[in-house]
């Protein structure tokens, strides 16, 4: 390949195409969650704000220079028209990629079509989406049919182009300002500096200009990488009609900001200012300035250098307003993941290769055109024999640059899929994060209770303990269900352990310290739990510990956590002479109201007999 | 099923059991609460798992989160297809045989209550549908977060009757609430009111400012509405430009013609 800067820029696009591909196939089998970091506070990021919101505005080069050129009749500019109404035509695709890669349910995208809100802007973008990209394949079709055998079919192209122009020009109006419209409903999560209730003209208006500045950096960028001669002439005019075009965007920005009395809202020197002055800076008033002088307008790097700066500040607009300013309100930072950006380089990188592959094959431009004609002739002089498909379409030398490309193509694939975020494991069981405890799930339904192992660990015997649980029943680590000792969650426990009693006790020496001498050994204690565990009975003991959870206690748990302190506390006010409203006994008599509700909700289970 | 379902939460008396979480995710079939919350989102406990909870505040103050079910929510007018619908009843609800997964609700709405099923290859968008089925067939007579309140800290009934009741109980403890009945008209009005004695502004968006009581839809409406307009309107004024600027160099044309073929005659 002999031009070398094209041949390095081509593996470029190669490369980040298969990285994408890679994530493509991560973010279609395993979802969202994987391969974004969007969460639920920012349901929209980088695919949304740059390969959407950007995407339509950089697209808008082709009905800025639709209208220029065909209803204005500029036509020094003439040879800018096809390559941005190409341009538009594959970044609209890409647009509808990139919204394919962001939709949730993206075979489903069809919808729009047959399920209407009118209400939407969203809707209304859609169908202008939708729409426009038709208009722009017809656009494009002159360009593709122009030196080939189908001349007729050209000619009825070349016949409908005006007044499919317009309403290329119509839609693109529309989802232009619609884009703007999107965020109206939004003032509680944008911020101020960048709501407005004109927000659908800012963006209209924004999107000629961009659609300006991004013809200049396409145009610099394409005869820098074919090394052909700038058309200096037609990119100084274009910067001309930037400028202008950016001093009334200026205008009516400061203007907006003015009427909405925001204007000393831009230097209160929090980021969000800083960054809204950044933005303007970049896009609108360097630009706007510099390229109105006549010596910058000479100068090919410097049209360059602004006109990249002024698409970067507008990106940056728009991954503000519909995005980054929105931490304003819900004070939580997102940043892509590197599989976003992956994703939204590759869709570039791919519409960068099919214009290059569309550009070196048709007539998009006079220039390269003329290139192409040349190489093709001189190719049909030096071919014996008839083999038209390989030397027109594929190019000379294709087989060796295709063996690159390819190369580069799968090594970036399977990179990718080396490095690309695995699917979580399943989380089957609940979670343990309440400190030092876990969550149990009860029955077969999402009900949890909450499990202080220790403390069951402690109570039921120390470490000896554990086949209590763990073995007396069940194999292995499954435990023993709660209700083989807990009858019934709502009452005080039921759970009685007369082994674990005899073995702390001391054995059978030990039957008369709680049933009495000369009693009839009966089920009944002769003693009372809370003659012994006084403290356990408290308020203070280990399963009223304050816990702070996100899972849903027990009620019991809940009710404990709830009253008992607040008991406790006024217990010790000897002012209410309530000395007996910490302990246990002050709501668990059987006479409460509570209790008795309890009771005939849960007729089956009562608690043990004699408790208290 | 009664017209305009309403829901009334009393923040004073909520004890923060959770027992309408229990109950939300059992009549909704709702799994466990699986992998800890994404990074990055607001940690009130709302999940795709888990429609309504309680977001502790300091000094025991327990607020219970769900969807608002507004009169004129948000949500449903931002939906492109509409999957999200507001039922005559006045529950909004989600048919997710219609959705795209284009998110543009969870933005929508003021409150932060629709959540995504991240994890999933399949996703729906899910919120609080006030049990509406259950509520329709007849099955239950309230929603079951209320029907589950040990302390009737959260209420049910048609909106005339929570809007009575809530303002009975502000007149009659003045001192105890805060004078006012969050939901009654925020962005036009809500179908779940709370009472509180602190503040919820919390609950929306923005910076905790309090939201506009102006319905929300109407912002998007008034730009949507002059849509037909602009686009006939530019289509009008191309077409006119492209005619006068045509007929312009065409009568250049003809005039440079006239002077040419002028100079021919007199050369001659």
């Amino acid at each position: 390949m002999d031009n070398r800067r094209l041949f390095l820029f081509k593996g470029l696009m190669w490369i980040l195409a298969g990285l994408a591909a890679a994530v493509a196939i991560v973010r279609f089998s395993l979802g969202l969650g994987v391969s974004t970091a969007l969460s639920d506070t920012t349901p929209w990021g980088l695919w949304i704000g740059f390969d959407v919101m950007g995407g339509v505005a950089l697209a808008a080069g082709g009905f800025v220079m639709a209208a220029v050129v065909h209803i204005f009749h500029r036509e020094r500019y003439h040879a800018a028209a096809r390559p941005a109404i190409l341009t538009a035509f594959l970044g609209y695709g890409a647009v509808a990629v990139g919204l394919l890669f962001d939709l949730g349910l993206p075979w489903n995208i069809w919808h729009a079509t047959i399920y209407w809100n009118i209400h939407s802007a969203l809707f209304e973008v859609a169908w202008c989406v939708m729409l426009y990209l038709t208009v722009l394949a017809l656009e494009v079709t002159p360009t593709i049919l122009e030196r080939t055998p189908f001349q007729r079919t050209y000619r009825f192209f070349v016949k409908l182009a005006l007044p499919i122009m317009i309403l290329g020009i119509m839609l693109s109006t529309l989802h232009q300002s619609s884009l703007g419209t999107m965020l109206l409903i939004m003032p509680f999560r944008v911020h101020p500096l960048w709501y407005s209730h004109l927000l659908p003209e800012l963006f209209f208006v924004s999107a000629i200009c961009l659609g300006i500045v991004m013809v200049m950096v396409e145009s610099t960028v394409t005869s820098w990488l074919y090394k052909r001669e700038p058309e200096m002439e037609m990119l100084a005019g274009l910067a001309r009609l930037a400028s202008i075009a950016l001093a009334c965007y200026f205008v009516m920005k400061m203007g907006d900001l003015l009427r909405q009395g925001k204007l000393a809202m831009v230097f209160d020197g929090s980021w969000l200012a800083n960054l809204f002055i950044a933005e303007m800076l970049l896009s609108t008033v360097i630009p706007m300035v510099l390229l109105a002088l006549p010596a910058v307008r000479r100068s090919f790097t410097g049209m360059w250098l602004l006109a990249c700066c002024s698409v970067l500040g507008f990106v940056l607009d728009r991954i503000n307003a519909s995005g980054l300013s929105q931490v304003w309100a819900t004070r939580r930072f997102y940043f892509p993941a590197w599989t976003e950006f992956a994703i939204s380089l590759g869709i570039v990188a791919a519409c960068v290769l099919v214009f290059f592959f569309i550009q070196e094959r048709f007539p998009v431009d006079p220039h390269g055109l003329e290139e192409v004609e040349a190489e093709r002739k001189a190719r049909e002089a030096a071919l014996p024999a008839f083999a038209p498909f390989a030397q027109v379409w594929l190019g000379e030398g294709w087989r060796k640059a295709a063996k690159v490309y390819s190369f580069l193509f799968v090594l970036a694939l399977a990179f990718g899929l080396t490095v690309a975020p695995k699917a979580q494991p399943a989380v089957n069981t609940p979670a343990v994060r309440a400190v030092g405890a876990s969550i149990l799930q009860i029955g077969p339904g999402p009900r949890y209770v909450y499990f202080d192992h220790k403390k069951h660990q402690d109570e039921a015997g120390g470490p000896k303990s554990c086949a209590l649980c763990h073995h007396l029943h069940q194999k292995g680590d499954v435990g023993t269900p709660c209700v083989v000792c807990h009858g019934n969650m709502f009452l005080p426990t039921s759970i009685f352990n007369h082994e674990t009693h005899v073995a702390d006790l001391h054995g059978n020496a030990s039957c008369a310290q709680c049933h009495g001498k000369g009693e009839p050994i009966r089920v009944t204690p002769t003693k009372k739990c809370s003659q012994c565990h006084d403290k356990d009975m408290m308020a203070a003991n280990p399963v009223v510990k304050t816990f702070d959870s996100k899972w849903a206690p027990s009620y019991k748990d809940a009710m404990h956590k709830m009253c008992i302190p607040c008991h406790v506390e006024k217990a010790k006010d000897a002012a209410l002479k309530l000395p007996n409203l910490g302990r246990c006994g002050a709501c668990h008599n059987s006479g409460t109201q509570s209790e008795k509700a309890y009771r005939a909700e849960f007729p089956v289970q009562t608690a043990a007999p004699g408790r208290p | 099923m009664i017209e305009n379902p309403c829901i009334l939460t009393d923040v004073t008396k909520c004890i923060g059991c959770e027992q309408c979480v229990v109950a939300c995710k059992k009549i909704n079939d709702l799994p466990a609460d699986g992998a800890p919350p994404r990074p990055g989102s607001t940690p009130d406990g709302l999940s795709a798992d888990r429609w309504t909870t309680v977001i502790r505040k300091p000094d025991n103050h327990f607020v219970r989160k769900q969807c608002r079910h507004c009169l004129e929510p948000a949500c449903v007018s931002v939906c492109p297809v509409g999957a999200m619908q507001k039922t005559p009843e006045g529950p909004v609800i989600y048919d997710k045989k219609i959705c795209l997964g284009c998110r543009y609700c969870m933005l929508g709405c003021p409150y932060g209550i629709p959540h995504y099923q991240w994890d999933s290859a399949t996703p729906s968008v899910r919120k609080c549908i006030l049990c509406y089925p259950s509520l329709k067939s007849g099955k239950i007579d309230k929603p079951a977060c209320v029907a589950s309140c040990p302390t009737q800290a959260t209420i049910f009934g048609t909106r005339g009757e929570m809007l009575a009741e809530a303002k009975k109980r502000l007149r009659a403890e003045p001192s105890k609430y805060i004078q006012k009945i969050w939901g009654e008209n925020q962005v036009g009005g809500t179908s779940v009111f709370y009472v509180s004695d602190i503040s919820l502004d919390f609950l929306a968006w923005g910076d905790g400012r309090e939201l506009s009581d102006k319905p929300l839809p109407p912002l998007t409406w008034a730009a949507l509405k002059a849509v037909p307009f602009e686009f006939l309107g530019m289509g009008v004024l191309m077409g006119s430009l492209y005619w006068i600027i045509e007929r312009r160099r065409k009568l250049m044309d003809e005039k440079a013609a006239a002077v040419t073929a002028g100079e021919d005659t007199h050369g001659q």
